[in-house]
């Protein structure tokens, strides 16, 4: 691509922007999205459009349905989710390679190498060879439009869902994009056609078939698309990648011979070999897995390096400089003995006080995804497994199964997380009689994501009024019979119901609800301090990690000395409680 | 400088950081360059390291700049602006708010916050700018304008024209925050370097 020239139709948008208006220009009239980071940004650039019907789903399997049924109405439609949530969407995205589509449907998988926000870094251009649809994979945030238009063509003139697979650098980066028009499209509306939307077993073996002469197509069209591109340069060095990867490449070797590869699924065997034969040298720089590297050597193209896919985090210039040793002195080491900085929750926040509860009943503590994992770290450490959305119910149910003890193990999940996919294990709890003591931690957002609203808040994802699902009615429906709403900030009171929860042979769900504190910064109650004459230097107020109280202990002293930081304190009195001297106070009014 | 002017902008989540990047990025592209830029999102900003990352120049390939080649390091604090010293170019140099902030957790056999901080961000031999951010913002009308004080301090060691900055500021800036914001700017272009 050339660089637009500036000018009031060029912005600067990050890759998730891109992608939005993308589908816009594409005339897209259903986006649907469970928040996750490095995707979340797409629906929410999606939702200002007026055009177009964007929603958070309560999670990526309903949000990919949903679209789906869009595309088979006629619609184009985008449903866009971080790598992980591909895995909890990946039941309708198979089936729906065999059902193809009717107005495009491009799913967009924000991958997260080097795990910025995430549980694991897995690789998704799987997803494509394991689903059969054809994926592709932009640079920079103007390919990240244009492969979005591209997307739709292709998934409507290939009757297939298309994967536009992008990474967090791709999705956080911004660059110049130039924007243009949309394109209006009416749906056709739904036509009856079950041999195409039925997926019984003798309709799915036919569909199955045109999946397979789909691909072939696919890979025939790879060959000469213009997704596709070699860059003739230096001879003696050719070098095969895609995405971010490319401008790796071009910013440490910019002389070098490039095929660069826009759909990466699937691939074009003829145009890779016919770049190999011309080159003396052939790397493929990926990152994460030889996704690549794999199908190019399994053409019998002969690579000049043994596996160099690193596999593990992200590629950045410098890798990719070292990799192709292209001749840059080696880089500086990061100075020696700094201090780390790793993200805190917040002070005031409602999930430090019901993990310090937790922390002080020595309970399992079986976790699960969303700010309050943060509560591992030092010095809570008030969480003992994580694993996936809606994990902690399962896992503290299996792990009371295989021990016989319910009184020693709780599960915490968050108000959307329940909602995307603790609900059914909690069902499961309920059935097979189970005592689990579950804590839903309900700060009334998905505030980890940069707080999006789900169908607990009562608004959508455009701001307007819903209807809002009542947990504790929900919990109530489902057969738990102990039910109870505390405010986290009482400590008193939490501890008393988890308790009870322990000592109980059947299941008791406590929703510890508090509003996220950034969401309400104006309602902060007064600032607290140290009375200095009545504090013992016990410490206990520096157990709980909370970033508005500053240890600053001479080095070599015992008895600690600390301070409130009155800016930073919001007053939750979660310290108060904790102290045994009665030291912390209401800072006086100022006001 | 190179072709592309790299300029790297550390500190702690929620210090506005971002915005600072993009009120810089919205500069160069009002003078006339290819800009790309880089940033974290979501759990990382909960008060921890943030660091963000801007290219300009004729053409900009990778929105990461290589290690070795930062031609500026804007450090909203200090021992941020450490943890990136090691990838400035030699003559680059080191724009630094006054200000400490201690990690809110000091994980058992960590080091505590090094006293020494500013004689280490001068240990690689860079040229070293502190800049008492927080009290010219005072000074502007509102302190948390700490972030556009130093862009002020900045825009001296970089090839764009005071008049993209200005029209920068009023691009991303909302408008009740403006008047402050050019005033904060104003006194950090007027800063000496020492």
């Amino acid at each position: 691509m050339t660089i637009p020239a500036p000018s009031a139709t060029c912005v600067l948008l990050s890759g998730d922007e891109a992608i939005a208006r993308g589908a816009f220009e594409a005339g897209v009239l259903v986006a649907t999205s469970y928040p996750g980071t490095p995707a979340t940004e797409i629906l929410e650039a999606l939702v200002q459009y007026p055009e177009i019907e964007a929603e958070w789903s309560p999670n990526e399997k309903v949000a990919l349905e949903v679209a789906l049924g869009a595309s088979l109405a006629g619609a184009r439609a985008l449903v866009s989710m971080k790598h992980v949530g591909l895995n909890v969407a990946s039941d309708p995205l198979v089936t729906a390679s065999y059902v193809g589509v009717r107005g495009g449907l491009v799913v967009v998988s924000a991958d997260d190498p080097g795990m910025f926000s995430s549980q694991n870094e897995q690789d998704n251009r799987h997803y494509a060879r394991l689903a059969k649809i054809p994926m592709l994979e932009p640079c920079d945030s103007q390919e990240a439009k244009e492969f979005t238009r591209s997307a739709f063509e292709i998934s409507e003139r290939f009757d297939t869902p298309v994967l536009l697979r992008i990474t967090t650098r791709m999705a956080h980066s911004k660059s110049i994009v130039e924007l243009g028009e949309r394109m209006e499209r009416t749906p056709t509306g739904f036509v009856r056609d079950v041999a195409k939307t039925v997926m019984v077993p003798g309709h799915a073996r036919r569909r199955h078939e045109l999946v397979e002469a789909r691909m072939n197509a696919l890979a025939e069209w790879a060959e000469s698309c213009s997704l596709n591109r070699i860059e003739e340069g230096d001879r003696g060095i050719g070098v095969i990648c895609s995405g971010i990867a490319y401008e790796y490449v071009k910013e440490v070797q910019p002389k070098a011979s490039i095929l660069k590869l826009g759909l990466t699924h699937p691939l074009p065997s003829g145009l890779i070999r016919e770049f190999a034969e011309g080159v003396d040298r052939l790397h493929v720089i990926e990152e994460l897995d030889p996704y690549l590297e794999e199908q190019i050597r399994a053409l019998g193209v002969r690579l000049s390096h043994e596996p160099v896919s690193p596999r593990l985090g992200e590629l950045s210039p410098t890798s990719v400089a070292r990799l192709l040793e292209a001749g840059k002195s080696a880089p500086r080491a990061p100075l020696p003995d700094l201090p780390p900085r790793p993200p805190v929750l917040c002070a005031g926040c409602g999930h430090r006080a019901l993990l310090t509860v937790l922390k002080q009943l020595k309970v399992f503590v079986s976790g699960d995804i969303g700010c309050y994992t943060l509560g591992v770290q030092p010095p809570l450490e008030a969480m003992d497994t994580c694993v996936c959305m809606g994990a902690s119910l399962g896992v503290a149910f299996g792990v009371e199964k295989a021990t016989g003890r319910s009184d020693n193990i709780v599960a915490v999940i968050g108000d959307s997380t329940f909602i995307h996919s603790g609900i059914a294990p909690l069902m499961d709890i309920v059935y097979n009689r189970g005592a689990t003591t579950v804590i839903i931690l309900d700060n009334e957002t998905v505030a980890m994501t940069g707080h999006q609203d789900h169908p607990g808040t009562g608004r959508t994802a455009a701001g307007e009024s819903t209807h809002r699902l009542p947990l504790d009615e929900l919990v109530r429906a489902i057969g738990v019979r102990h039910v109870a709403v505390v405010d986290p900030y009482d400590m008193k009171q939490s501890k008393e119901l988890i308790q009870a929860g322990l000592r109980r042979s059947e299941p008791t769900v406590i929703i510890a609800r508090r509003r996220c504190v950034l969401l309400d910064r104006e309602e902060r109650r007064r600032a607290r301090r140290i009375d200095v004459e009545r504090c013992v230097g016990c410490g206990q107020c520096l157990t709980h990690g909370c970033p508005a109280i500053f240890d600053k202990t001479p080095e070599g002293e015992k008895k600690k000395q600390v301070e409130i930081i009155a800016q930073l304190c919001v007053g939750c009195n979660v310290c108060g409680q904790l102290c045994s001297a009665g030291a912390i106070v209401e800072e006086p009014d100022s006001g | 400088m190179g072709e592309v002017t790299n300029i790297a902008i550390a500190g702690v989540g929620g210090q506005g950081i971002i915005l600072a990047s993009d009120v810089l990025a919205q500069a160069a592209i009002c003078a006339g360059y290819d800009v790309k830029k880089n940033e974290v999102h979501g759990m990382a900003q909960r008060g921890g390291a943030v660091v963000s990352e801007v290219r300009f120049g004729r053409r900009v390939r990778s929105p990461l700049i290589p290690d070795g080649e930062v031609d500026v390091l804007l450090a909203l604090e200090m021992l941020e602006g450490l943890r990136h010293l090691h990838r400035l170019r030699p003559e680059g140099v080191v724009i630094a708010d006054e200000l400490r902030i201690r990690p809110a957790v000091r994980p058992p056999g960590a080091p505590g916050y090094p006293e020494d901080v500013v004689d280490r961000l001068r240990s690689l031999g860079h040229r070293l700018v502190l800049i008492p951010a927080a009290e010219l913002a005072r000074g502007a009308g509102n302190a948390r304008a700490a972030n556009t004080v130093l862009m002020g301090a900045m825009s001296r060691h970089l090839q764009l024209p005071e008049d993209a900055w200005q029209r920068s500021l009023r691009m991303c800036l909302r408008p009740s925050l403006l008047e402050v914001n050019m005033r904060a700017f104003g006194l950090g272009r007027q800063t000496q370097d020492i």
